[in-house]
């Protein structure tokens, strides 16, 4: 694997809340490199999009964030406000769920594209403007130097994607972090906004984090996969990893939650009983035993002891946090 | 995540709850209710002060400055708390508390009209829609098109003298003041008839007056209580706006509007400031008092208030 | 901008047509009014005979809704009352004849109008400036000092009745200070500096409790506003805090507080009646007063009518500053 360009080291993110501490990311670590692709997974409330805002620096004041947060091994977590701005948006840029609210629906898409450009580069409007509607020309906007005045109503959502994608490659960024950039799209747009992710990627050597909880999605455009769980990670290996030796009940119950093409059918989807602990309530043994149908397999210790990432044996860099030590059959 | 916590805690306790927490919802109630014993009691203390609020005492009054009264704070002393009126010697105590009464009595009166009738009337725009609500629509951007103090200010022209001026002032108050309310509670009942409980509660044969009663007032029951504290202070202060211009409640009866109406020489001339001030800071009061407890009723039941159409 | 054109034509007869039914509802209201204006004019003694002069030279023995078209004509036609070297004339645009002041009701506002509305804009400019930029200054510390005082002048502001706070004004400033003129108007047209001198105080009073309501919009507005999304995408591009702040949320908080500044243009004169009385100007709440008193119904109707007028007019700017500030606000 090629040197990464991004990198996460033991990343804890606790909010401040009326009712004490609130952990909602506790002790992660991930890596990119240029031109990879790596996914985030989890359910809502797993910590996924905490992580991505942490690396932006965009949590709120009452979010305290430690650990390691590297940019070509230069550490941002900590950076004063001014720093970090310079950063965001021209190293690191982000694509959001919702374009229409993410969009300010005041300014014309080709004016808050521009914006973009010009926070980042000490240039004429008239340039940024140009620059703008290229960039909304690349992402297939058609006839985009009409569109460019056009306000962000006008749009259909998948042209309002592509709008944001648009204003997120403008500075040609390191590193772009989509947090489920297809949820709020029908099937055939997410498809066709997931190909433009993939061919820009290819295209400038973009290196990706794809924050989702889709898995068919992920299985198409992943290299790597990180499992997120109750704000720590559950399973963390290459996308084969996970589709052919998920080592996680977890990661299983959300591979059987998902429909397949690629194998015989099963009977029935399966779901994963019950829903994920709130922030910080669980604090001993494995966050997902209450959830889990393997614990009489392994008894006391998923009550008592916090399983740690470890590595599968014969398997390079596939890790699973679960006690069970082998591979979990699939209970129908 | 919210409705499976706070669902085992009953809005009315959570309310209440809040209420303790926040200061200044506390600091408004205690002031309300104290204004409100002062109020109510009006007469009595009056009467405990030995007093009352229409015999003149010339002998208080220093005809050398132009009648202003005898010595310091407005002639105040242990028999006129508050000292007594320029030009008459009236004990100024008296004329505030019974001052605060009349204001205190239009305003909850105007407030409960206002209340019955825009809730009434909001309620049911939304739940029969069609021609009714259009034209209740209509005829609420005709009365906020109206310009209102000029009009009560006008009114008093075709209105006979015989008629009350108090009661003249609270249909006045109350004819322009339901259309604020009635708008947003139409607003808020439209979004709650278009929801699933109130379809299923027509569903199984409810009439519409068990809709409304049932399933739209209880989901109401927040914004209504707080348009009505909220309403409460603008009330006092437009009476006593309209008791300043003269158009008011009429002598004898005690106004705060009105005396501070005829503190405006005093001011000027600086011969009685005390004229204005004691009128001038129980109006403060009542007006601080409510928005305070208003404010607190609103942050309690998280309502809320925008200015939409 | 067809469309446009359109939207104010269809505004422009809308709002003809509510002034329309105003004029007719104000006009049937004050004339059903026992007391009889040509009983006044007729003076003593009053004999039938000259009653019914009277009654005839000021038009009052024709129909109600005679009496309202002639009413209506005059206003664009221009009216004549009585004939020969009697006769009075009323040139257009004729909003009624005020015959105890022997004066046209439209001369009488024109005179007064320059003293309110010099009041009222002069106060309307400062507490706009005033209101935003506090409310701005309280969202941004929120919960910090700044925050606290703002909202505490704000709660004073909307607690103190202005006649209050304006003679407290005078009591201070004018009387134990010496500092300002305490009551009195300048025609702008004579002395500029002493037109100014003579407002400031009822300026500075209007403005600080008309600000509390715009600090209380403002402030709850932004709040609300730095919360949607496109405000973090604002920063996820790096822009600066001020940026986001005056570029990015001021936008979103002026639609309401421009409908609010509108609302209370409108209704400005109500406010200057008071403001005019605690400062002894002679404007137009002045006017009306003293009409009430004298039974001057003309005067009485033609106020009436020109403040409803006003109102009227500041919603129809409201509307069209609206679609201009407010892109989504569709003109079709």
């Amino acid at each position: 694997m090629a040197e990464p360009v991004l990198e996460v080291h033991d990343l804890h993110v606790t909010f401040s809340t009326e009712n004490g501490p609130v952990p909602a990311v506790d002790g992660i670590d991930f890596a990119v490199a240029p031109g990879q692709t790596l996914a985030i997974v989890g359910e809502s409330g797993s910590g996924k999009s905490v992580s991505s805002s942490a690396v932006m620096g965009l949590l709120p004041s009452n979010a305290d964030v430690t650990g390691e947060v590297l940019l070509d091994g230069r550490q941002l977590a900590g950076l004063p406000n001014d720093e970090l701005r310079k950063i965001r948006g021209n190293d690191i840029a982000m694509v959001f769920q919702d374009a229409l609210s993410a969009l300010n629906p005041y300014y014309s898409v080709g004016w808050q594209v521009a914006e973009a450009y010009r926070l980042h580069h000490d240039v004429p409007k008239k340039v940024a403007r140009r620059r703008a509607v290229e960039m909304l020309d690349k992402v297939g906007i058609p006839d985009a130097a009409r569109r460019a005045d056009s306000y962000p109503h006008e749009f259909s959502g998948g042209m309002r994607q592509r709008v944001v994608i648009a204003m997120a490659l403008v500075n040609d960024p390191r590193v772009l972090i989509a947090d489920e950039p297809t949820t709020a799209l029908d099937v055939t747009v997410q498809a066709q906004i997931m190909r433009l992710l993939d061919d820009v990627q290819d295209e400038f050597g973009t290196a990706l984090i794809l924050i989702s909880h889709d898995l068919g999605v992920v299985a198409e455009v992943a290299d790597d996969v990180l499992v997120m769980y109750a704000g720590r990670a559950a399973e963390r290996g290459t996308v084969r990893d996970l589709f052919f030796r998920a080592a996680h009940p977890y990661s299983l119950g959300l591979l059987g939650a998902m429909p397949r093409v690629d194998v015989p059918p099963k009977p029935r989807l399966t779901t994963i009983p019950g829903t994920p602990p709130g922030p910080g309530s669980i604090t001993t043994g494995c966050p997902f035993q209450p959830r889990c149908a393997y614990t009489h397999l392994v008894g006391e210790r998923c009550i008592t002891e916090r399983p740690e990432l470890t590595p599968r044996p014969g398997e390079g860099d596939h890790e699973a946090a679960c006690h069970l030590g082998r591979r979990p059959e699939v209970i129908l | 995540m919210s409705s499976s916590v706070a669902g085992t805690v009953s809005p009315t306790r959570q309310a209440m709850r809040r209420m303790r927490r926040d200061r200044s919802a506390r600091v408004g109630l205690v002031v309300v209710a104290l204004l409100i014993v002062i109020a109510a009691a009006a007469p009595l203390l009056v009467r405990l002060a030995g007093q009352d609020a229409t015999t003149y005492h010339i002998d208080l009054l220093d005809p050398a400055r132009g009648n202003a009264p005898r010595g310091a704070i407005g002639g105040a002393s242990g028999t006129h708390w508050f000292g007594v009126e320029p030009l008459t010697g009236r004990d100024l105590f008296s004329i505030v508390v019974l001052g605060l009464r009349t204001s205190l009595f239009i305003a909850v009166v105007v407030t409960l009209i206002t209340t019955v009738v825009g809730t009434l009337a909001g309620i049911s725009a939304a739940y029969f829609g069609g021609w009714y609500d259009a034209v209740l629509s209509r005829l609420l951007d005709f009365l906020f098109g109206f310009p209102q103090l000029v009009f009560m200010i006008a009114l008093g022209i075709v209105v006979p003298a015989r008629f009350p001026r108090w009661l003249l002032l609270i249909l006045v108050l109350s004819f322009f003041g339901w259309a604020g309310l009635a708008r947003l509670i139409r607003n808020q009942a439209r979004s709650l008839v278009a929801r699933e409980f109130v379809e299923a509660a027509r569903s199984v044969g409810s009439s519409g007056w068990m809709v409304i009663t049932r399933e739209l007032l209880p989901n109401l029951l927040g914004p209504v209580l707080v348009v009505a504290t909220l309403a409460i202070p603008g009330y006092i202060g437009a009476e006593a706006a309209l008791s300043f211009l003269g158009v008011g409640v009429p002598p004898p009866t005690p106004s705060l509007g009105r005396s501070i109406s005829d503190s405006i020489a005093w001011v000027y001339t600086g011969a009685d400031p005390w004229f204005l001030l004691f009128p001038g800071a129980m109006l403060f009061l009542a007006v601080l008092g409510f928005t305070l407890l208003g404010d607190g009723v609103r942050d309690v039941f998280d309502v809320r208030l925008r200015r939409t159409n | 901008m067809p469309d446009l054109v359109w939207f104010l034509i269809r505004r422009l007869f809308g709002a003809l047509l509510v002034m329309l039914a105003l004029s007719l509802a104000v006009y049937l209201i004050f004339y059903a009014i026992p007391a009889d204006p040509a009983h006044l004019a007729c003076g003593k003694p009053c004999t039938p005979d000259r009653l019914e002069q009277a009654r005839h030279f000021m038009q009052l023995d024709q129909s109600t809704l005679q009496q309202y078209l002639n009413f209506l004509k005059g206003i664009v036609a221009g009216r004549t009352f009585g004939d020969g070297t009697a006769a009075v004339h009323c040139n257009a645009p004729c909003f009624g004849y005020s015959f105890p002041l022997a004066r046209p009701v439209t001369t009488l506002i024109t005179d007064r109008l320059p003293i309110t509305a010099s009041i009222a804009l002069g106060a309307a400019v400062l507490w706009l400036l005033f209101g935003v930029s506090l409310g701005v200054i309280a969202a941004l510390n929120r919960g910090r000092i700044l925050d606290r005082l703002a909202v505490g002048v704000a709660l004073a502001g909307v607690s103190t009745p202005s006649f209050l706070l304006g003679l407290l004004a005078i009591l201070v400033f004018g009387f134990w200070l010496n500092m300002v003129p305490v009551n009195g108007y300048v025609p702008l047209t004579e002395s500029p500096v002493d037109w100014a001198w003579h407002l400031v105080t009822p300026w500075i009073v209007l403005a600080i409790l008309q600000a509390a309501s715009y600090i209380r919009l403002t402030r709850s507005q932004m709040l609300e506003e730095l919360n949607l999304d496109y405000i973090t995408t604002a920063r996820a591009k790096g822009a600066g805090e001020a940026r986001v702040v005056l570029t990015h949320g001021l936008r979103g908080v002026l639609v309401p507080v421009i409908t609010l500044f509108g609302l209370d243009l409108g209704g400005l004169l109500g406010g200057a009646i008071l403001t005019e009385k605690v400062f002894s100007m002679q404007g137009l709440g002045d006017l009306l007063i003293s009409a009430v008193g004298q039974l001057d119904v003309a005067v009485v109707v033609g106020v009436t009518l020109f403040s409803a007028f006003l109102i009227i007019l500041a919603n129809l700017v409201v509307d069209i500053v609206h679609g201009v500030l407010d892109p989504r606000v569709s003109h079709g």
